[in-house]
């Protein structure tokens, strides 16, 4: 069963742009509020698109070539990459269903 | 952010302000205690840090640069002052959602949360005449 992986700046690029399947990157901190709210939801996802779905963690207080080169603010940030490119953008500790309808957009 | 623990006085210190901001603005905690607990955690090590409770649900290249630029993401933030709307999830309605009411229709809290209403529009937003018109 999938799980979110934790990734570095030096993992970015294959992990995420040369990746063969598309990928949702949680853009995180720890101390983060609603970071916290939405883990839980993307291990759930990540078990439910297992295979069509990679999710993948970037800490950013330790990861800050990531963060600032797609440009992030407000945290969580979770990006949708498919074939490299960044195709959606969801701010914020949105519920399950939600969350899934937009990754369904781009599967 | 230096993820050592917060000082013990920081975090008295945010918890006091906490407190009171929520019955000053007549929002709550949310309902996760883990999700106040984490904020009030990174606003107190920020004070440790840098001095001023920096929001910790922002990601800022470079810390001090932005206390130097502004107070907009010092802790009552800007947003929170002017539209009620806090995305740290810190100062929320009951049942632990941001209020969006006042946002602007194109703002990413309106976009993400949909509709939420105040439910106690008679406090807070000690800073709504800087709304844009």
């Amino acid at each position: 069963m999938g799980q979110p992986t934790a990734i570095t700046d030096d993992q970015f690029e294959s992990e995420v742009i040369n990746s063969n399947t598309p990928v949702l990157v949680d853009f995180w901190a720890e101390w983060c509020g609603p970071c916290k709210a939405v883990a839980p939801t993307l291990v759930e996802l990540a078990g439910d698109y297992d295979g069509r779905l990679k999710v993948v963690k970037v800490d950013v207080d330790e990861n800050r070539e990531a963060a600032t080169r797609f440009g992030i603010r407000s945290i969580p940030s979770l990006l949708i990459f498919k074939d490299g490119a960044e195709v959606d953008r969801i701010i914020g500790a949105l519920p399950k269903q939600q969350l899934a309808e937009k990754i369904d957009g781009h599967l | 952010m230096n993820e050592q623990q917060p000082s013990e006085k920081s975090m008295q210190r945010m918890q006091k302000y906490c407190d009171k901001y929520w019955e000053k603005t007549g929002t709550s905690p949310h309902p996760n205690a883990e999700v106040t607990d984490s904020v009030v955690k990174g606003l107190a090590a920020h004070v440790d840090e840098l001095g001023r409770p920096l929001c910790p649900c922002n990601f800022y290249p470079d810390k001090k640069a932005e206390l130097e630029r502004s107070r907009e993401w010092v802790c009552a933030c800007d947003e929170m002052k002017i539209w009620k709307y806090c995305h740290c999830l810190l100062f929320v309605t009951p049942e632990g959602l941001p209020i969006t009411e006042y946002l602007p229709e194109d703002h990413e809290g309106r976009q993400m949360y949909g509709l939420v209403e105040d439910p106690t529009p008679d406090k807070g937003r000690e800073a709504r005449h800087r709304a844009p018109a």
